[in-house]
């Protein structure tokens, strides 16, 4: 049995998905005086009793119900892109918290590719500022890419790890510039919580509560505030009144259903989830499922190219050492006709552990730097390495350094969530999600292979292999000002259904060539200011119309 | 044979240095348990005679851990996070998988799989790995780079899970409370593994 606060009423909000995007918004919508109710399929967890320093048992942190994936790089889910649980993916996710540039906005203006967004750096900066002074964000005095170029709330973290550190020297011989990496990581104490201990397992959870997530900073709040959250509560469809309104969601806790009403709905429940949900609750009214008069609900899905290249040194580097993320360049991240391609990206000097490196050995792939070969994506390849060739590799662990790739992708139709033929244990049509790379992303990485290659060089180390990977999934329910290729407005308030919002990474138009979570919870800031003004108008006019 | 550059360094020692929830996860693989509620005993030796070439590895505690992980995982059946369409769900995969392996094994060679020699066993291993197994009659329906990528996924995460292999390659374990101070290329926190000549 599970106890419930509004189970006979209708409240302001539900909330679906109690991750990045959806905690912002419980705890603005919450200590706006709104009755809210958030719905969380996984578990709310303790961090210092239920994470733990291992890979393996953490895997647990993401979402590991089976998707289908299809496609010529089809993706690896689970714990490499979604959260599951009380914070979502800011649970596991790496901390790296970066503002989108000016151009992110309006590729197609710009560069003639992709599709330009409804809304403009200018739009976000202000909740940009918010989501990163709300959270302390620790970054260097000056950063010099980009329309935001310091000072971050809190200072830079010092010392780095010795994989950073290699990746600045290779850097500067190159007269690539870097910097400390932004981070939703302490570097002193702030609201109870102690900087970071440098223990090097934010994929697996932060125990000492230095990185930040909602699960132990927006969530608590919006508790505080007023707010029920529920978890273990997974919500199976939006319900729909005859005038074409949503009248609420229904949702499964322990096997029995449930019903929660409420006068908006807001789907935070990610890119995959999102979609399965319209797509699942199709009715008479909305044959092709909600909010999806475009066609547009599960198209346009990306990702982030993140492949990791990983080089030799004489000299240990000890990848398990430090924060994973704290040094970074976006030296190559504005578009440059030279290269041929359009877009850019991030590289990050990143670590890894035993499960990690080990897994990633298994599917590399022999790095080819001859200027016209494709790197492999990721589905393509040389077979997996194992056996004596796995365990050599791995005796030499301390003395691999890493650095990895956030390059753009461009959107494409097809890359897309449906409904497949197979069920789930509930009788729910599991998600199938098709993903193949563009011929622009496959040169974008080819690029960054090479340039990750020379830092590792320079450094004095030897590039040996390349990891080709994913990371970060956005889009799937782009917003947009034409509702016949779009599914939102620019609040994430869908075309087709007055009450029903959608607001986390699904809203992504473009994917830019850097890490999403800042954007995404910009996003969510700006929404509930939407919605707090239109509350506060709308018992305005009430009060006048009494008056 | 490469050796660790470890030979005397064993992360176990550190544990009481480490929380409580995390210590209770990490020694469990130290201990032999034998029950399996999900394959069979024949499953069972057909991946003991499978797994160890997968990580060049035979000692018979770690594969034996290796097993009851892939044996839990079958039973929990949490969700493979990602499959192909077309592709079985894993139990049905490994379970046709190591069935087909151990017809392929009697119809060339007249034995068990598990009672072939290591290098009779390795190039089944090979051929499955690029899908040219053999025959076809035994192999038909089991999607062979998808089989044999499962079980490398389930051996290589258990394996690299180990203490004692963390202890070899010279990796610092679990860190909470205590995390790292000395950070800088070349410096080493008291505790951590050092290379011997
Ligand atoms: C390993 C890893 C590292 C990362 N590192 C970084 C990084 O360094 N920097 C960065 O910017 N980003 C990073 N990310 C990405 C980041 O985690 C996501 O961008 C972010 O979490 C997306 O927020 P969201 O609100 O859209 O969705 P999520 O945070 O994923 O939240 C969605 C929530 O909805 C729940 N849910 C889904 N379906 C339902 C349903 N039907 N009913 C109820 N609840 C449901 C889920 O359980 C989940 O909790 C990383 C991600 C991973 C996996
Ligand atoms: S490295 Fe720092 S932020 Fe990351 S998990 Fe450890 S203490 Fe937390």
């Amino acid at each position: 049995m599970i106890e419930r606060r509004y189970e006979q009423e209708e409240v302001d909000f539900v909330i679906v998905g109690a991750g990045a995007a959806g905690g912002v918004l419980a705890k603005e919508l919450a200590e706006a005086g709104m009755s809210v109710v958030v719905l969380e399929a996984g578990p709310w967890r303790d961090p210092q009793h239920d994470f733990a320093s291992d890979e393996l048992s953490m895997k647990s942190l993401g979402w590991q119900e089976t998707r289908l994936v299809s496609g010529s790089d089809p993706l690896t889910m689970g714990h490499n892109n979604s959260g599951y649980g009380v914070g979502g993916g800011t649970t596991h996710f790496t901390g790296v918290f970066l503002r989108f540039h000016a151009s992110d906005f309006m590729t197609r203006t710009v560069d003639g590719v992709g599709e330009d967004w409804p809304i403009r750096y200018e739009d976000l900066e202000p909740f940009y500022d918010r989501s990163e002074r709300e959270i302390a964000v620790s970054g260097p005095k000056h950063f010099p890419w980009g329309e935001f170029h310091g000072p971050y709330p809190y200072p830079e973290r010092e010392p780095l790890s010795p994989n950073a550190y290699l990746f600045k020297i290779g850097c500067e011989k190159l007269a690539i510039r870097t910097v400390t990496s932004p981070l939703a990581i302490l570097s002193a104490p702030f609201e109870g919580r102690p900087p970071c201990i440098n223990r090097g397992f934010c994929n697996q959870g932060c125990m000492p509560n230095s990185k930040f997530s909602t699960l132990i900073v927006h969530v608590p709040k919006a508790v505080r505030a007023g707010a029920e959250v529920l978890a273990d509560c997974m919500v199976t469809q939006v319900l729909m009144g005859a005038d074409g309104r949503a009248r609420g969601v229904a949702f499964r806790h322990e096997g029995r259903e449930y019903e929660q009403r409420a006068k908006i709905v807001i789907l935070s429940a990610f890119v995959v989830e999102n979609p399965r949900l319209l797509l699942n609750s199709a009715n008479a009214q909305f044959p092709d499922g909600l909010a999806n008069s475009s066609g547009w609900v599960g198209r346009g899905i990306m990702v982030h190219s993140s492949h990791d290249v990983y080089g030799k040194f004489d000299e240990e580097v000890r990848l398990y050492k430090g924060t994973p993320v704290l040094a970074s360049t976006q030296e190559l991240y504005a578009t440059d006709p030279k290269r041929g391609f359009a877009r850019g990206y991030t590289l990050h000097a990143h670590g890894s552990r035993p499960l990690a490196i080990a897994q990633g050995i298994t599917r590399s792939q022999p790095l080819d730097l001859k200027p016209n070969v494709p790197q492999a994506g990721v589905g393509s390849g040389s077979p997996p390495v194992w056996g004596e060739r796995l365990r050599h590799m791995m005796l030499d662990y301390n003395h691999y350094s890493r650095v990895t790739l956030v390059g753009e992708t461009l959107p494409g139709a097809d890359n897309r969530v449906t409904l497949a033929d197979e069920k789930d244990e509930n009788g729910l049509p599991r998600a199938k999600v098709n993903y193949s790379y563009c011929d622009n992303d496959m040169k974008l990485i080819k690029h960054a292979v090479q340039t990750m290659s020379s830092i590792i060089k320079a450094a004095g180390g030897t590039p040996e292999f390349v990891v080709p990977d994913t990371a970060h999934l956005m889009g799937g329910c782009r917003m947009g000002t034409d509702p016949s290729s779009s599914v939102t407005d620019s609040f994430g308030r869908t075309h087709d259904i007055p009450n029903l919002y959608i607001c986390d990474a699904s809203l992504f138009v473009t994917s830019s060539g850097c890490n999403p979570t800042n954007t995404v919870m910009a996003l969510a800031y700006r929404t509930a200011a939407h919605l707090i003004d239109k509350a506060k108008k709308l018992e305005l006019q009430a009060l006048q119309s009494r008056a | 044979m490469k050796n660790s550059k470890y030979p005397t360094y064993d992360v176990m020692e550190q544990q009481e240095h480490w929380d409580e929830h995390t210590r209770s996860i990490v020694s469990s693989r130290l201990v032999r348990e034998h029950g399996y509620r999900f394959l069979t005993t024949v499953e069972a030796e057909t991946l003991r005679a499978w797994c160890p070439l997968l990580v060049d590895d035979t000692r018979a505690d770690i594969i034996q851990y290796v097993l009851c992980h892939i044996d839990e995982t079958l039973e929990k059946n949490k969700g493979e996070s990602q499959r192909k369409p077309g592709v079985p769900p894993e139990r049905e995969l490994l379970r046709s998988g190591l069935k087909a392996m151990e017809q392929a094994a009697l119809s060339a060679h007249g034995r068990n799989f598990f009672h072939l020699d290591e290098e009779t066993r390795r190039k089944l291993l090979t051929e499955l790995s690029q899908a040219d197994a053999e025959p076809s009659s035994v192999w038909n329906g089991v999607p062979q780079k998808e089989l044999f990528g499962k079980v490398l996924a389930l051996t290589v995460e258990s394996y690299y899970s180990h203490p004692t292999v963390w202890s070899e390659i010279g990796y610092g374990g679990p860190a909470y409370p205590r995390g790292y101070v000395r950070t800088n290329i070349g410096q080493l926190d008291p505790w951590e593994a050092k290379a011997e000549p």
